[in-house]
Parts: structure tokens; C-alpha cells; sequence
């Protein structure tokens, strides 16, 4: 999979691999069964995710948004089916749900943003200064670089789910997997978050993907429903939102 | 003795046991770190006690004659031993983490029992080692030798190293597993090498300072630093410096006041985390502000040591007789050199002759005194000479005074009372004496003074020699202040 997002060393091939990843879809999963154990959670899923789109997951608790996530992003096997991925995993933005984040550490804002750049930095390096300066833009980018020095698990939740974007966009990503952004966080965060979907996805081309129960949240924001109940799955699709 | 700046110098005898503590103080702590933001501050017992049933294992192995014994290299091979173990256990811990199952605590609990267990078990096979293995175990850093602080400078350099480089990485892989699985694949490597690199200090550390120490060191000050710290960077640095300070305030205190290392600095370790809490509410500035003063003023005090009131001469204390008195040993030990005649030793051991030929340490600081004595104008005279029932005098000025008086003596007598004298290695004998020059006609004390700490005898090639060399520079001592 990490192939297919093989570099193109000449700015034709390049043109050419942005118009085919338009056509390609950033995740395409058909006839899939996912679960624990052998048990299945889900059954019979199928969806494309294509660059741009804005993709709510909506569902009860504990009806398997998290196990859909958790598949995607290769933390578990598929048990049946066909899950194909059009990035490497690096490109991946995954945002969890801050509250799996242990609070024991004593990180900083700055530490949580930089993070999103390991996978690129060399151990034998010190942080390079191009990726501080990147980990300060994006988080001016979600409104958060005022706190850099602050403590994250100081902060309140909206704002440890904006760092925790910015650390998501930090890694460069194709597309941005979003565990339960909006639950736990006021109204004018919740807003602002929004607005910073729909900007990554009209104006940066970025698929964002995330999830919630409240489904009147995501019929609000996104532009197409995949919505999941007692093991099955359906998608809805909204009306096109004005870019 | 033992002023700050002293201890420092290059030529001071017990240089490379500070040197060796002032490593693992700065090490330990940033291993440590890891351990207590991972909640694993378990591991920090379990380890040294898998150490130590490497250690049983190996010397149960050498009973066996499986393993060769190789006399001074002794300490080389039980070091493979705790070592193979270590890796072994950390190896299964590791590999029982990745899979996620189960409780981590309980895999360290049932670890933990299983090596104690297999301790016991190793030392009950062979019961002619369990001498060693406790000694070993028990862990003394004062006698670290310059070759064994090379070593120790080796292996905690390249795991300080391994720290450095690989920080990310073992932040993310202890942090959020998930986006490190994202960014840089499976990480079991990194759980791996952060168990590697505890095992590694923990296997050579328990061997030179045993496992209080080292435990100690590992985890308070991680546990103080927390509170102070905002970032990762800041946590992993402020642990290492309560390291430094806990192990150079504990090893200065553990030498001037004769107190054991390991539990010294463990005291320390728990005042810096009570400090830490207490300062965590205090701004960065005027933290720095109030630290500073109280660095300084430690450091000050620390340093200037008042010498005690030197012996008066002969013609002060209008004594012209001085009486020295037997020297009392109150140590529950019979405190004898070893023989140096073999035949002797034999007959003694067959019951022939008695212990009393040999000479005690008694005699030897005696002897000693005498020498320094005379050698200051004193007519130095024995007690049983006089009448040869006199006793060993106590050290209580009252009680002496009357018993030399009752006995017709007159003048001054010096009195020594040992309560303390500990040669475990050749390397140094631990030593509380109290010597006291007391007027006869009244038990007014002319003079007195305490010595307790321990005496390098760097020298020494047997325990006999380290006594015999322990009492001349303690007297020396004694009459240069």
C-alpha cells in the first residue's frame, strides 16, 4: 500500500499522479467485515472516500465507529472484504479522542504539534527549524498559537482538539480521520471546528472523515452520511455546500 | 576532612565512588522518567530482583563447576549472569506488552515473585554462596574501584546516548502508540530497546550500588520533577538534575556523617518530591531566585567543617602522668585480625589454643596512640601496669574517673571506646570511635572527640591490613585537627 504512494520525480508525472489521486479514492472499502476476534462488529461495509469530501460518521455509542477507524487505519485487521488505501498510512491525520490521551505527561502544546512530524525527522537530528516554524503555522492555522508553551492537558476541550488537528495537519495529510471531535466541547468550538473542515476540504483538497453520535452535528457539516446501527451501514448524501 | 571542594579533587580517595554515583544520578533518572509516565515504576523493583536471581543463578552454576571460578573476576562473570537475565526477563516483558494482554502490573507482580522465588531457590542449592550473593546484592558504590567506574562509565554513557537520540521516539511510542504505528510502523523495537537500556543500567547498577540505590534513583527524581515541569524536554532535564543533586548531597552526607548511602539518598530523593510539591505553585523566576540562596548557603555549609579543639600539650593540663587506658570495644564483635601463622590457625580451629594470641584492633589503636602520644611530650603509662586488674575504661568521663581513682591512679587518663568498626571489603573500614582525656582528681574532660566515617584503605590486600591501616590514619586524624 505504502507503494502506491511512490514519489514522482519529474513535475509531469507529478500533474499526471494529482489528477489520478482526484479519480482515486483515498479509501475504498467493499464487502467488509470488521470486528474483534472474529466477531464481527460490522457487516457488508462498502464506501469510497475521494479527495475533498467531507465525511460524517454517525451512530450510537457503541455501534462501531471507533472499530471502523480503528480498521482504516490498520490498528486491526479486516475480517472479510476489501479495504484499499490510496496514501501511505504517514499521510494519515488521525485525531483521537483527547481523553485516551494519558495526562501524566508533562507535554506542551509545541511537543503535541512537533510530534506530527517524527515520522520525517531523522533520530540523529535535532528538530530542524523548517518544522518548527511549520508546527507554529498550523497551529495559527486552527487559532491556537497564542498557548504553544502552555501545558495541552491545561487547556479546555475545544482547544485540545484544535491542537490535536494541528497535529493531524502537522503529519501532511491526504485525508484527516477524526474521532468524536465536537463531543465534549462548547458551541463556539464546536463552530469553529466545523468551519475548519469545510476550509480543509474546499480550500486544501484534504478528505476529512469523522465521527459523532449526534447526527444532527453531522448533517449540519458534512457532505455525505455514512451512518451505522446495530452492525449495518448505510451512506446519505447531503446537497452540495457552497465552497 | 570532607569539604566540598575536597571531595571533588581527582586525588580524593573515594573520587570515583562519588564519580560513579554522580553517573548513575544523572542516568537513572532520565531511564526513570519513561518508567513513571508509562506507569511502569514496577519495573524499577522487578528488574534488580530478576538481577538478582541472575546473580544466585550464575554462583549456583559456579558451585556446580558448570562455571569456572575465577577468583578476582568473579565480579565479571556474576555481571553476565544479571545481565543474561535481565535482557531474558525484559525480553518476555517486552513481548507480553506488544500482545497487550492482561494487566501490566500483574506481569511485573508475578515477574517480581518469580525471581524472588528464584532467588531463594539458586541460594538454598547452593548454600557455600549465599554469603557472596547477599554481599554482592547488598551493592557497596564506596568501594567502586577506578576500573569498575570505567566500566560503569561505558555502559551509562551509551545508554544516556541511546536516551538522547532515540528521545522521539520512545516520547511517541510511550505517548500515542497509534500515530507512532501511523508514522513510523509497528514500534515493538522501541519497547524493546527502553527495556534493554533499564535492564542494562539496572544489571550493572545493582552489582555497584545495589538495589535500593538504584531503585532510587530511577524513580524520585522522576516523581519530583513532575510538578515542575510543562514540557518534555524541561521533565527529562529537571529529573536528571534532582538526580545529581540527590546523588552528590547523598554521597556527601552518607561520608560526613558515616551513614549509609542507599538509604541516605532515598531520604533525599523523598524530601526533593515533598520540595517539589511544595515550589510548584512558585513562578520559574522566583523559583530560580529561591533556589539559588539555598544552593549556595547548602554548599557554604556543607563545606566549612570546624576542626575540633586540638589535643592540649603535657604542660596545659599540669598532668604529668597520662594514663591510657585499655581501649573498649562495644561493637558485640571480638573485632580479632586475622592470623598469620598457620599452624597457629590450625591448632586455634582444632581448639588447642585459644583466640587470645591474636592481635585485636584494640591493641592496634592503642598502640597507635601511644606512638602519637609520646611523640606530643606525654609520659604515657598503661593501667594494668600500675595494677594489672584495671579493665577496658568506658568513654563515660564520671565512670572512668572513679574507676581510676579507685584504682590509686592519679593525673589525666585517655579513654577510647569503639562502637563501630566495619570492614566489609579491603577497601574501607567504617569506624565510630569516641577518645576523651579526663582529669582523675574530678572527671573534668580536657579533651574530646568523635571520629566517625568510613577510612579508605586503598592499599589493603586483606582485612587484617585494612584494620591495621584504618587505626594509623584515624589516629593521625585524630592529633591533626
Amino acid at each position: 500500500m505504502r507503494k502506491m504512494a511512490a514519489m514522482n520525480i519529474d513535475s509531469g508525472a507529478a500533474r499526471r499522479e494529482d489528477r489520478n489521486n482526484a479519480l482515486n479514492p483515498l479509501v475504498s472499502l467493499q464487502n467488509a467485515s470488521l470486528g474483534y476476534d472474529l466477531a464481527p462488529v460490522l457487516k457488508n461495509v462498502g464506501f469510497d472516500i475521494y479527495p475533498g469530501n467531507l465525511v460524517g460518521l454517525a451512530g450510537p455509542n457503541g455501534s462501531g465507529k471507533t472499530t471502523l477507524f480503528r480498521t482504516i487505519l490498520g490498528f486491526m485487521p479486516l475480517l472479510s472484504g476489501t479495504l484499499l488505501r490510496g496514501c501511505p498510512l504517514a499521510n494519515f491525520g488521525y485525531v483521537p479522542q483527547s481523553a485516551v490521551l494519558d495526562a501524566q505527561f508533562p507535554l506542551s502544546v509545541g511537543d503535541i504539534v512537533e510530534m506530527g512530524a517524527y515520522g520525517r525527522v531523522n533520530c540523529l537530528r535535532l528538530f530542524p527549524a523548517q518544522e518548527k516554524k511549520k508546527a507554529f503555522a498550523v497551529l495559527e492555522r486552527v487559532g491556537m498559537a497564542h498557548v504553544k508553551k502552555k501545558s495541552f492537558f491545561a487547556l479546555s476541550g475545544g482547544q485540545k482538539q484544535r491542537v490535536l488537528i494541528a497535529r493531524a495537519l502537522m503529519v501532511d495529510p491526504k485525508i484527516m480521520v477524526l474521532d468524536e471531535p465536537l463531543s465534549g466541547v462548547d458551541e463556539e468550538s464546536r463552530c469553529s471546528i466545523s468551519e475548519l473542515f469545510i476550509h480543509l476540504t474546499k480550500k486544501s483538497g484534504l478528505a476529512v472523515f469523522f465521527s459523532s453520535h449526534d447526527l444532527e452535528m453531522v448533517q449540519r457539516v458534512a457532505d455525505k452520511i455514512i451512518r451505522i446501527d446495530q452492525g449495518k451501514m448505510w451512506v446519505e448524501e447531503q446537497g452540495a455546500r457552497p465552497s | 576532612m570532607n569539604s566540598i571542594l575536597e571531595m571533588l579533587s581527582p586525588s580524593y580517595l573515594l573520587f570515583p565512588a562519588l564519580l560513579g554515583t554522580l553517573i548513575m544520578g544523572l542516568v537513572c533518572p532520565m531511564i526513570g522518567s519513561y518508567l513513571v509516565l508509562r506507569r511502569m515504576v514496577f519495573l524499577g523493583l522487578t528488574l534488580p530482583e530478576i538481577a538478582a536471581a541472575g546473580v544466585a543463578f550464575t554462583f549456583w552454576l559456579q558451585q556446580t563447576g558448570v562455571v569456572p571460578q575465577l577468583g578476582q573476576s568473579e565480579r565479571g562473570i556474576v555481571m553476565v549472569g544479571s545481565l543474561l537475565f535481565t535482557f531474558l526477563g525484559m525480553g518476555l516483558l517486552g513481548y507480553l506488552e506488544q500482545r497487550g494482554k492482561g494487566l501490566a502490573e500483574g506481569r511485573l507482580a508475578a515477574a517480581y515473585a518469580l525471581a524472588g522465588a528464584g532467588t531463594i531457590l539458586f541460594m538454598v542449592f547452593n548454600p557455600a554462596g549465599q554469603i557472596e550473593v547477599l554481599n554482592l546484592l547488598k551493592g557497596e558504590v564506596i568501594a567502586l574501584s577506578r576500573g569498575e567506574l570505567r566500566l560503569l562509565a561505558v555502559v551509562f554513557g551509551l545508554v544516556f546516548l541511546a536516551i538522547m537520540v532515540f528521545r522521539r521516539e520512545f516520547l511517541l511510542t510511550s505517548f500515542d502508540r497509534d500515530l507512532a504505528f501511523l508514522l513510523k510502523g509497528r514500534q515493538v523495537i522501541w519497547d524493546v530497546s527502553l527495556y534493554l537500556l533499564a535492564g542494562l543500567i539496572i544489571a550493572f547498577g545493582v552489582i555497584m550500588a545495589g538495589p535500593l540505590l538504584i531503585f532510587g534513583f530511577l524513580v524520585l527524581p522522576a516523581l519530583a520533577a513532575k510538578p515542575l515541569a510543562q514540557s518534555m524536554s524541561s521533565y527529562l532535564i529537571v529529573s536528571a538534575l534532582f538526580g545529581l543533586a540527590m546523588a552528590f548531597f547523598g554521597f556527601y552526607s552518607s561520608v560526613r556523617l558515616d551513614l549509609p548511602l542507599g538509604p541516605t539518598d532515598v531520604t533525599l530523593g523523598c524530601v526533593l518530591i515533598f520540595l517539589a510539591y511544595a515550589l510548584r505553585q512558585i513562578s520559574p523566576k522566583r523559583l530560580v531566585l529561591l533556589i539559588l540562596p539555598c544552593f549556595l548557603f547548602a554548599f557554604f555549609a556543607c563545606s566549612a567543617q570546624p576542626p575540633g579543639p586540638p589535643l592540649p600539650d603535657a604542660k596545659s593540663i599540669h598532668a604529668d602522668q597520662l594514663w591510657l587506658a585499655k581501649v573498649k570495644n562495644s561493637t558485640a564483635l571480638p573485632l580479632l585480625l586475622p592470623a598469620t601463622n598457620p599452624l597457629r590457625s590450625l591448632a586455634e580451629m582444632a581448639g588447642k589454643i585459644s583466640s587470645d594470641y591474636r592481635q585485636s584492633v584494640m591493641d592496634l589503636l592503642r598502640e597507635n596512640l601511644r606512638v602519637e602520644l609520646e611523640q606530643r611530650g606525654f609520659k604515657v603509662s598503661l593501667p594494668e601496669q600500675a595494677d594489672a586488674r584495671f579493665p577496658a575504661f568506658s568513654s563515660a568521663d564520671a565512670t572512668a574517673a572513679r574507676v581510676a581513682r579507685e584504682g590509686n591512679l592519679a593525673g589525666a587518663i585517655f579513654v577510647s571506646e569503639i562502637w563501630r568498626w566495619e570492614g566489609e571489603t579491603q577497601k574501607y573500614v567504617r569506624a565510630l570511635v569516641d577518645f576523651k582525656l579526663v582529669r582523675v582528681n574530678d572527671g573534668a574532660v580536657l579533651w574530646e572527640r568523635r571520629v566517625q566515617r568510613a577510612i579508605p584503605t586503598p592499599s589493603a590486600t586483606n582485612l587484617g591490613q585494612a584494620s591495621a591501616d584504618a587505626a594509623r590514619e584515624l589516629v593521625r586524624d585524630l592529633f591533626a585537627g
